[in-house]
C-alpha cells in the first residue's frame, strides 16, 4: 500500500471519527439543554395554568386556544374525573405523581409535569421524542461541515502528499543516477527533514563504497605496477638466456631466470594472500591454534633458507600458547615475518618466540639493519620497501601480516631488537575469552 | 662505452648489466639515488641509465640536480612510470630518452646507441674512418671492404677510439671505457686487445705514443 493511500485512509478516517465524536457530543449536550429548556417550559405552563384556573367551570374558557400548542394539557377533578384534555385524540397516560416524571405512553415516552390547585390536578405533557429530534438536528448540523470537508480534504491530501513525496522520487532518481564511477553524495538542499536521515545514511554508504572502490582501484593499479618489476626482470633474464653463447653462460642465465620466476610467483601469491585476507572477508575455520607449535613448524620449514645465508634460526617457545584463529592464516603471518627477517639480515640470526604474557604473542627478532622509527608505520603500506634496503621482497609481507593480525583482533608492532641492532616484530593477540 | 646503471631492483639490475656488457659496454651499477648522484658527478660516464623509483633519492631529483650542477652526461630514463606526464617531466628534467618497463634488452641497447650517436653529432649508425667501417648497431666491422670478426672487448676498444679519430686516449681512459668497477682488469688487458686489433686490421691503424696513449689514424 502506498504512503499516499495510507495517509488518505488514516487522515480521512480520523477526520470522520472526529466529526462523529463532535456530533455525538453536540447531540448529548443539545438534548441536555433541550431537557432543561422544555422542562422549564412545562413547569412555566403548568404554573401559568394554575394561576388562571379558579373554578372548574372556567376551564373551557381559560384553556381556549391551548389546543394548538405542542403540549397536552389535562385537568382532573379531585374525584379523579378528567375535566379537560387539550388533545383528546392523543392517548396520554394519566397523572402518576406531582412534579416531573417520565411516563411510557402508547406512542412513546412522555415528559410530564403535574401540579395541584384547589383539588384540581393540572398535568402538562410533552412527547420526549421531540427533544431527541431537536438534539439530532443539532448533531447533524455539526456533522455536515465535516462531511462536506471530507472529499475536499481527500483531494488536498492526495495532492499535497504527492507533492511532498516528489522528493522521494527525485531522491530515488538521484540514487539511480549513481554509478560505481560516480558516487558523489546526493544533494540534500530541498529534501524534507524526515528524508534527510535516509539521504545522510545513503551518502555515508556511498562515501564508504566510493572509498572502498578507490582503494580497490589503487590496489589493482599498484599491483599491476608492481608486477611490472618482476616481469621486466623475467624478460631481460629470458633474453640473456636466449643470447647465451655457451653452456656456462646459458646455465648462469637459466639460474637468473629461475630466480626471476620464483620472485614473480611469490609476488602473485602474496597478492592473492592479501586479497584473501581482506578485512571484510568472513573468518572461516576458526579453531584453537598452538602458536608455540606453529613457531617450531615455520622455523623448521625456513631452516634451509636461514642456513643458506649462514644465519642461525632459533625458536623460544617453551610452553603451548593456544589462541583461536585460522591456522593457515596465522602460519602465513609467521612465515612472512620469518621470511622478512631472513631476507633482510646479513649476519647473525633470527629468533622466533611464542608466549603468553598477559596476552598471547608471537615475536620475530633479527640482527638485521632494523627499521628507523620514522619509517615503521610506512612499511605496512602495500608495496613499500625500506628506504635503505635493497631486498627483493614483494613489498607486501607486512601488509599481509597486519591484515591477518587485525582479522584475529591482534596488533602488530615494530620494536627495537633486544640486542644491539635489528628489528623485533611483535604480534599481540587479544586475551583468550574463556 | 662506460655506462652508469641506476636500478634498485636486484634482478633487473643484474640482467640489464649483463646484457649491456654483452653489447661491449663497461657497466657500473648503483642501487639508490644518493649513490647515483655521487657516481654520475664523476663525469667518467658516457651515459647514465636512470630508474626513477629509487630508494633514498628519487631519480628525477637526481637528474635535476645533475643538470643544475652542469653535468651534461646523456641520461636515459628506464622506469615503470608510463604516464605521458611522467615522460614529459622526465624529458623536461633533462633526460635524453625515456624507456618504459618492461623493456626489451635489444631495444635498450639500441636506444643507448641512439643516444650516444646523437650526442656525438652523428645521424647514422655507421661510422667511417678511412678504410674502416663500423656499424655500431650491428657491432660489425669492415676493413677495406672485408668483414673482420672482433671480440666484444676489441670492438668496444675500437669504437672508443673511432669516436674521436686522431684523438689520444690513455690506457687508463680506455680501461675506464671498457671495464666496470667490479670487473677484474689484467694490467696489460688494453695492450692485449690493441695487439689483437692491429693483427686483425693493420698495425698502422692504431698509433701508440708514449705518454699520450692510443689513437685511431684519421685516414685509416
Amino acid at each position: 500500500m502506498s504512503i499516499r493511500h495510507r495517509l488518505i485512509v488514516w487522515l480521512l478516517s480520523s477526520v470522520l471519527a472526529g466529526g462523529l465524536l463532535a456530533a455525538g457530543v453536540v447531540f448529548f449536550q443539545a438534548r441536555e439543554e433541550a431537557n432543561e429548556l422544555f422542562d422549564y417550559q412545562l413547569r412555566q405552563l403548568a404554573l401559568t395554568l394554575r394561576d388562571r384556573i379558579y373554578l372548574p367551570s372556567q376551564l373551557a374558557e381559560v384553556l381556549q386556544g391551548e389546543e394548538a400548542l405542542d403540549f397536552v394539557i389535562q385537568v382532573w377533578a379531585p374525584d379523579g374525573t378528567r375535566l379537560y384534555n387539550s388533545h383528546p385524540r392523543l392517548r396520554v397516560p394519566g397523572a402518576v405523581q406531582i412534579g416531573f416524571s417520565d411516563v411510557q405512553g402508547d406512542q412513546g415516552q412522555w415528559r410530564v409535569f403535574a401540579i395541584q390547585q384547589r383539588g384540581l390536578t393540572i398535568q402538562v405533557a410533552q412527547p420526549l421524542s421531540e427533544r431527541g429530534r431537536l438534539a439530532l438536528a443539532a448533531a447533524w448540523r455539526t456533522l455536515i461541515p465535516f462531511l462536506i470537508a471530507l472529499p475536499l480534504m481527500g483531494f488536498l491530501i492526495w495532492r499535497l502528499v504527492g507533492r511532498e513525496l516528489r522528493f522521494l522520487e527525485s531522491t530515488a532518481q538521484a540514487i539511480a543516477r549513481r554509478t560505481p564511477e560516480a558516487l558523489e553524495p546526493i544533494a540534500g538542499g530541498e529534501i524534507p527533514e524526515e528524508i534527510q536521515p535516509l539521504v545522510a545514511a545513503l551518502n555515508g554508504l556511498l562515501g564508504r563504497l566510493g572509498s572502498a572502490l578507490t582503494q580497490q582501484r589503487h590496489f589493482i593499479a599498484d599491483a599491476a605496477h608492481e608486477l611490472r618489476t618482476p616481469l621486466t626482470a623475467l624478460r631481460l633474464q629470458l633474453q640473456l638466456a636466449e643470447r647465451a653463447q655457451d653452456a656456462s653462460e646459458r646455465e648462469k642465465a637459466h639460474g637468473m631466470l629461475r630466480e626471476g620466476i620464483a620472485r614473480a610467483t611469490r609476488v602473485v601469491e602474496q597478492l592473492l594472500a592479501l586479497a584473501r585476507q581482506d578485512p571484510d572477508a568472513p573468518v572461516e575455520g576458526e579453531a584453537p591454534v598452538d602458536l608455540a607449535e606453529l613457531a617450531r613448524s615455520v622455523a623448521d620449514a625456513q631452516a634451509a633458507a636461514a642456513e643458506a645465508k649462514g644465519l642461525s634460526l632459533a625458536v623460544d617457545a617453551p610452553a603451548p600458547v593456544v589462541v583461536q584463529g585460522e591456522r593457515d592464516a596465522l602460519r602465513a603471518l609467521l612465515e612472512n615475518l620469518v621470511d622478512n627477517a631472513i631476507r633482510y639480515t646479513a649476519s647473525g640470526g633470527v629468533v622466533v618466540r611464542a608466549g603468553s604474557g598477559p596476552r598471547a604473542f608471537l615475536e620475530v627478532e633479527d640482527t638485521g639493519p632494523g627499521i628507523p622509527p620514522a619509517e615503521r608505520e610506512r612499511v605496512f603500506d602495500r608495496f613499500y620497501r625500506g628506504e635503505a634496503t635493497a631486498g627483493s621482497g614483494s613489498g607486501l609481507g607486512l601488509a599481509i601480516v597486519r591484515r591477518i593480525a587485525q582479522r584475529h583482533g591482534g596488533e602488530v608492532r615494530l620494536l627495537d631488537a633486544k640486542g644491539p641492532a635489528g628489528l623485533r616484530v611483535r604480534v599481540d593477540f587479544p586475551a583468550t575469552r574463556p | 662505452m662506460r655506462l652508469l646503471l641506476v636500478e634498485d631492483d636486484a634482478m633487473i639490475g643484474a640482467a640489464a648489466r649483463e646484457g649491456l656488457r654483452q653489447e661491449g659496454h663497461a657497466v657500473d651499477w648503483v642501487r639508490d639515488g644518493a649513490q647515483a648522484e655521487a657516481a654520475a658527478a664523476n663525469d667518467v660516464y658516457d651515459l647514465v641509465l636512470l630508474d626513477l623509483g629509487l630508494p633514498r633519492r628519487d631519480g628525477l631529483s637526481v637528474l635535476r640536480s645533475l643538470r643544475q650542477k652542469g653535468h651534461d652526461v646523456p641520461v636515459l630514463i628506464i622506469t615503470a612510470r608510463d604516464a605521458v606526464s611522467d615522460r614529459v617531466s622526465g624529458l623536461d628534467a633533462g633526460a635524453d630518452d625515456y624507456l618504459v618497463k618492461p623493456f626489451d634488452l635489444d631495444e635498450l641497447a639500441a636506444r643507448v646507441r641512439a643516444v650516444l650517436r646523437r650526442r656525438a653529432g652523428r645521424g647514422s649508425a655507421v661510422l667511417h674512418v678511412g678504410e674502416l667501417e663500423i656499424d655500431t648497431a650491428a657491432r660489425h666491422v669492415r676493413w677495406k671492404g672485408r668483414d673482420v670478426a672482433l671480440s666484444a672487448r676489441e670492438y668496444a676498444l675500437l669504437e672508443a677510439l673511432a669516436d674521436r679519430p686522431g684523438a689520444f686516449l690513455s690506457r687508463a681512459q680506455l680501461e675506464e671505457r671498457l671495464y666496470g668497477w667490479d670487473e677484474e682488469v689484467a694490467s696489460n688487458a688494453v695492450e692485449v686487445h690493441i695487439h689483437a686489433l692491429r693483427r686483425k686490421l693493420d698495425p698502422a691503424v692504431i698509433r701508440n705514443v708514449r705518454g699520450l696513449g692510443y689513437s685511431l689514424a684519421k685516414d685509416g
